[in-house]
């Protein structure tokens, strides 16, 4: 890569936690002024969590080294649809790094609303009533989330977003499989009830 | 405008936002979605508590990874943004009374879905309730329609895992509630219910099942 090292000065730096601000900027940078230092910074940070992502979820080291360059080479053509309006960089590639892994790992296609289909029910179709409804719901999940035991929040994680069996997050964690069940269950009552009075 | 008011349970919108649920039910899960602002919000809440677990894995394997970013350079130089994703499909004048399905299933289904029941795309199990000729298995999932003609029962069956229902056109009623387009019906394996149309036309349903779907007959046997 002729000339990076003149341009970019931290490349041999250890990799510094970057804040959700600071993420922000560099995909502004790198949507509006193609600029590839900015790509750099988030490339070193998201790259290595990417890897594990996809080591975590089965990938072997060479389609999981190909899975986080498909990932970043996403993020720097797509950079100009990230919206902070709708998400954190953070959950921006997190979604880029999951179809991207249903695609390659599972061979899967992922089926997805689209935004363009005018047979979409738009959000700005619902009511007064039926807006601040939405607003509501979804304050009371947040809490909901926020409020979660440590306990339960890991139990979601290892099985929604690790994939593990019941028995493999026993196994990890070192708990009765009773109590993994147990665990589930509470989390997911807890999620349910900021549903409120809704099915 | 009336907003769907039955939903998918947790599990089902996790599974989805984490990309944990297979193909079959995400496809009504994401069809749900198109129907459903609120469980839009509640996805884009679940993706962002998967975000937050995505940021906390370790970020110090720097293990060849620098050398990948070196390789990537030439890939930047050279990579265009793809071409405009496709267009959604068009929609078919005139189909299902005006409110046509939206995308993904759209793609998915036959061009008109409220064809004549007698015209050979339809397979009547009982009187009034039909299974559709169009048939797809996804990821282990079958997914095929389910008719019901005005106050027609389904009859009654048995399911080894998971059932699911979302209404296309019309509504049907079970002992739980009434389920009008955009609404999902979510039965668990050996769970007693009892669909039945309930709409002027007939309802039409995507219906989803894991493994394999036992009619009974009058006393209760497989037929």
């Amino acid at each position: 890569m002729p000339g990076r090292s003149d341009q970019d000065p931290d490349q041999d730096r250890p990799a510094q936690t970057l804040d959700a601000d600071r993420l922000g900027v560099l995909v502004v940078a790198v949507a509006r002024d193609r600029d590839r230092k900015a790509f750099a910074s988030l490339f070193r940070h998201f790259a290595p969590k990417i890897l594990q992502y996809c080591l975590k979820l089965g990938a072997d080291r060479s389609m999981a080294e190909e899975l986080v360059q498909d990932v970043m080479l996403t993020v720097w053509l797509k950079a100009d649809s990230f919206d902070p309006a709708q998400a954190t960089v953070g959950t921006w590639v997190f979604t880029i790094a999951r179809n991207r892994r249903i695609d390659r790992l599972r061979k899967e296609m992922r089926p997805a609303p689209d935004l363009e289909d005018p047979a979409m029910t738009p959000q700005s179709l619902a009511t007064p009533e039926e807006s601040a409804q939405l607003v509501q719901s979804s304050r009371h999940l947040q809490n909901a989330i926020d409020s979660l035991a440590a306990n339960q929040s890991e139990v979601l994680r290892r099985s929604y977003f690790l994939e593990q069996t019941h028995e493999e997050i026993a196994e990890d964690t070192e708990v009765p499989l009773g109590t993994v069940k147990t665990r589930l269950r509470l989390a997911l009552g807890h999620l349910k009830r900021s549903l409120g009075d809704k099915a | 405008m009336t907003l769907p008011l039955h939903h998918p349970d947790d599990q089902l919108l996790i599974g989805y936002a984490s990309g944990q649920e297979r193909a079959g039910k995400s496809l009504l899960v994401a069809t749900h979605l198109a129907y459903c602002p609120d469980c839009r919000r509640r996805v884009a809440s679940f993706e962002a508590l998967c975000g937050s677990w995505f940021e906390e894995l370790p970020c110090n394997d720097h293990d060849g990874l620098d050398a990948l970013l070196d390789r990537m350079d030439g890939l930047l130089t050279a990579a265009h943004a793809p071409a405009e994703a496709k267009p959604p499909k068009p929609l078919a004048a005139g189909s299902l009374g005006g409110r046509p399905v939206p995308e993904p299933l759209r793609s998915w289904l036959p061009e008109a879905i409220d064809t004549p029941t007698d015209d050979g795309t339809w397979r009547e199990i009982a009187k009034g309730v039909w299974l559709s000729g169009w048939e797809r298995t996804l990821s282990g999932t079958t997914i095929c329609l389910l008719r019901m003609a005005s106050g027609a029962p389904v009859p009654a069956h048995r399911h080894t895992a998971d059932e699911l229902l979302l209404v296309l056109q019309g509504a049907f009623s079970d002992e739980y509630g009434s389920y009008a387009v955009g609404d999902v019906a979510q039965y668990v394996a050996d769970t007693d219910h009892h669909a039945s149309g309930a709409s002027e036309e007939d309802c039409i349903c995507l219906f989803l099942l894991d493994g394999v779907l036992i009619f009974l007959d009058e006393a209760g046997n497989p037929a």
